[in-house]
């Protein structure tokens, strides 16, 4: 399954005098299976460019394709794109409404139309995949949770309409460490069962670690596109567009501006310590 | 983001000298006002109350065509009331006869009359909120009735809770179609069905936004009293409302205006 | 030691009468113009302590003294909320006005100020913050960073001696929370006001003179950012995130590398490789 962006425009309020472009001419594809990234200043389109991919919002001019088909032609069952991309807002939990978890989870598939059976069996599948089936959690209400119980709660509303792919919005926003941790791993888990996952995030380390691909947006358009290696190795342009870079980049930067030798690709945690560790063992030959 | 630039009650932000005004004094010459269109007996004594209008409007550097979109809302009630009085007041001289019914010239003027102290009404009370930002007419009706505070009449608290709402309006609406967005991305409808099913299908975005809303205000509150909020004694103003030159002579001008009204009734 | 601004001696505070303490036997001393930052993941007590500091909740046990005011006595509540002020995480929800500058007033207004004396406060206020040019904006058109610097700017109008931050960075994007931690630096440096920072951002605690991590309820690590943040193992238990350069230094010298303790920052860790290698 593949959504596809094509000269994708969007104009909040045309034509009055508050009319303002928040995407500019996109073009991008989601591949399948693929963990991709999302990156840009707030403003800079990202949560637009998200809610196009859901047909939340329609294109003033461009079109959104689903497998090959426009999904705003006359004729198109919008509820196909529903079911096929399960988009989780920013900080989730603020639209529980039902009076037990269980049922908060189960109104997405109700929607659809299904059985009570049916419902059932995607609930349990939906919490079990966030970590919460047990019997007491479900019938709570869901405003008697944790912060972040009620966040993985509103995570599976989404997961039990079984997208195929899931756009996340600042999943781990305002999460302490630890459940920050425990929300990216879910996501990470999702994407190695084969659901393509489409994360907007401002954590260049979660990027760096996670994502297959990044698309980076300034100003309502694509400015940078590429796997991490190949978008992290332009880290002064990121940086002069007020984005951060991860730590273990920084520190490579500072490492050649000091003149050691410390290679280009490393920008992740895993791949600094043996970098590191050769550096200093060629250093100790030669001081030696 | 769609939200966001939603403007507020109607108010026109120009500079000009009814803009300027004392909003206390802005809000009894409209009470005035109105006693002078209630008190004009005939279509002439409306004649100065509408030059008074014209004079108001171009004072002000509000657009006639912002002041005109002021009566859209009411247009139907408009017709109404100038058909209805039309054909069913009674009077002496038939104009027109159409057979099922009679056009007396006597229902005509009460129509006309009775239809045009609506239309100033409206336009008067739209130069109020096209010309004073919403806190500052919120801050002219503390002023004017914290004397009531000796009845026990919570002026202060009324002001405050008006103007909180105002802060928070815009901040809601986003949340709500924030909220609306992410249900319909679990398949909500929010559009089709009969009148109940679109009911039911409200519960979903309502309830969030109460639970939000109730949030908000507990937020809201912790943070007043640790700016060290207690109501509204010992309070000082960042704005203080005076009266000036231009104030007192808009009075005089309203005082004249009802004397002519009240002597073009008697005259006729 | 300097005169402390904020003394809290063995405080223990439930919500309901009778139920679990959220904050237990704990004591600490914040010296007159100290940065002193307060860690812990999220139900750690860490918020409910701050709003003890300034009287908006009141200590079951124990005393808490601001500015030599005990928060329990009435008549010095206004005085210690006027001396401590007091900014929350959510920006949008400790905005009362309509307009930046009104919403700067409102403070001074609660406090009886005259009005004459208001708008040099506010536009110097606002101006510290970096938010003058916002002035007469309408608060919801700002962004995250920039509501909060207003919000800063109306606690300080009030010329407050002590700003505690209760996670006032935990919602805002990565611009923004630079933008409010670099007011509140200049804040302090500058002006010497003393901050109490709540945070459970790692790299924000890094800046402070002291650390305060708290776990369930308890103060149960003190020191300064070096002491606590270096030992990855120590901190673990508390469920927080050591700095990664922390967590890569600590791998590196299991690994052999005789890298110096208390590396924190991308800065000293590049300055040690580079010791180490050339």
């Amino acid at each position: 399954m593949q959504v596809t962006l094509e000269h994708v425009t969007h104009t909040y309020q045309p034509g009055s005098p508050f009319q303002a472009t928040a995407i500019q001419d996109v073009n991008m594809s989601i591949r399948e299976g693929e963990f991709l990234a999302l990156i840009g200043h707030t403003g800079s389109g990202k949560s637009t460019l998200a809610q196009h991919i859901n047909g939340l919002l329609k294109p003033t001019s461009g079109r959104v394709l689903l497998d090959g088909q426009d999904i705003h032609q006359k004729g198109f069952d919008k509820r196909e794109v529903r079911k096929a991309v399960g988009l989780v807002f920013q900080y989730p939990e603020h639209q529980l409404f039902e009076e037990t978890v269980a049922k908060d989870v189960g109104f997405g598939p109700k929607n659809l139309g299904l059985s009570e059976g049916e419902i059932k069996e995607r609930v349990i599948e939906a919490l079990q995949k966030v970590g919460l089936a047990e019997p007491e959690i479900m019938e709570k209400s869901p405003f008697e949770l944790s912060g972040g119980q009620m966040r993985r709660v509103a995570m599976a509303g989404v997961l039990a309409m079984r997208p195929r792919i899931l756009v996340l919005d600042e999943p781990a926003a305002g999460l302490d460490p630890q459940s920050r941790e425990d929300m990216l791993q879910l996501i990470s888990g999702l994407h190695k069962q084969g659901t393509t996952v489409v994360m907007i995030s401002h954590s260049m380390d979660d990027v760096a670690r996670f994502a297959t691909r990044a698309v980076v947006m300034e100003h309502g358009a694509i400015a940078m596109e590429g796997t991490p290696e190949e978008i992290f190795r332009h880290a002064e342009r990121l940086e002069g567009m007020g984005l951060d870079v991860p730590s273990v980049c920084k520190l490579g930067m500072k490492l050649r501006a000091m003149g050691l030798p410390c290679p280009e690709d490393v920008f992740r945690e895993e791949q600094a310590l043996p970098a590191l560790l050769a550096l200093w063992k060629e250093g100790k030959r030669h001081g030696a | 983001m769609a939200l966001e630039n939603i403007t507020l009650g109607q108010y026109y932000p120009a500079d000009s000298v009814v803009h300027r005004m004392d909003p206390r004094v802005k809000i009894l010459l409209l009470i005035a006002v109105i006693v002078a269109i209630f008190l004009a007996g005939n279509l002439l004594a409306f004649v100065p109350i509408i030059a008074f209008l014209v004079i108001v409007t171009k004072l002000s550097k509000v657009p006639v065509k912002m002041m005109v979109k002021g009566l859209k809302p009411l247009r139907l009630i408009l017709i109404l009331t100038f058909v209805l009085n039309l054909f069913f007041l009674q009077g002496e001289t038939v104009l027109l006869d159409l057979g099922f019914a009679q056009i007396k010239k006597e229902a005509l003027i009460l129509a006309v009359h009775y239809s045009l102290r609506l239309v100033l009404l409206v336009l008067f009370s739209s130069i109020l909120t096209l010309t004073t930002p919403p806190i500052t007419l919120t801050d002219g009706l503390e002023r004017l009735l914290s004397p009531l505070r000796v009845i026990h009449f919570p002026a202060h608290e009324m002001a405050m809770m008006m103007s909180i709402a105002l802060r928070f309006i815009p901040t809601l609406m986003e949340e709500a179609d924030k909220i609306m967005k992410a249900q319909t991305a679990r398949g909500a409808d929010f559009e089709s069905g009969n009148l109940i099913a679109r009911a039911k299908a409200m519960v979903p975005l309502l309830v969030p936004l109460f639970v939000s809303a109730f949030r908000r205000a507990g937020d809201l509150a912790m943070a007043m009293e640790a700016r060290c909020y207690h109501g509204g004694e010992g309070r000082t103003r960042l704005r203080v409302l005076k009266c000036e030159k231009r104030d007192y002579i808009a009075c005089a001008v309203v005082a004249l205006l009802i004397a002519v009204v009240v002597l073009l009734g008697y005259i006729y | 030691m300097a005169e402390p601004i904020i003394s809290v001696d063995h405080v223990s505070f439930s919500y309901d009468e009778g139920g679990p303490m959220a904050v237990r036997d704990v004591s600490l001393t914040v010296e007159r113009g100290s940065f002193h930052a307060i860690l812990g993941q999220n139900g750690s007590g860490k918020s409910t302590l701050a709003k003890l500091i300034n009287g908006l909740y009141l200590p079951t046990e124990g005393h808490v003294t601001v500015c030599g005011m005990d928060t329990q006595d009435d008549e010095k509540t206004w005085e210690i909320r006027r001396r401590a002020g007091m900014v929350f995480q959510n920006p949008d929800n400790q905005l009362v006005a309509t307009v930046v500058r009104e919403d700067v007033a409102f403070g001074l207004e609660n406090i009886g100020v005259p009005t004459e004396e208001m708008p040099a406060r506010i536009d110097k206020a606002l101006k510290d913050v970096g938010m003058l040019k916002f002035a007469d904006r309408a608060p919801h058109l700002l962004s995250g960073g920039q509501k909060q610097r207003v919000a800063i700017a109306g606690v300080l109008a009030m010329a407050p001696e002590a700003i505690i931050f209760d996670e006032s960075t935990a919602m805002l994007d990565p611009q923004g929370r630079r933008e409010v931690m670099q007011a509140v630096k200049r804040l302090n440096q500058e002006q010497g006001i003393t901050v109490l920072w709540i945070t459970h951002f790692m790299e924000e605690a890094v800046e402070c003179d002291f650390a305060h991590v708290m776990y369930q309820g308890q103060i149960v690590l003190d020191g300064t950012p070096r002491e606590i943040f270096s030992d990855v193992e120590r901190i673990r238990p508390y469920r927080l995130d050591a700095p990664p350069m922390a967590r890569l230094a600590e791998q590196l010298r299991a690994q052999g590398m005789p890298l110096k303790d208390g590396i924190l920052t991308v800065e000293e860790m590049a300055e040690e490789v580079a010791r180490l290698c050339k």
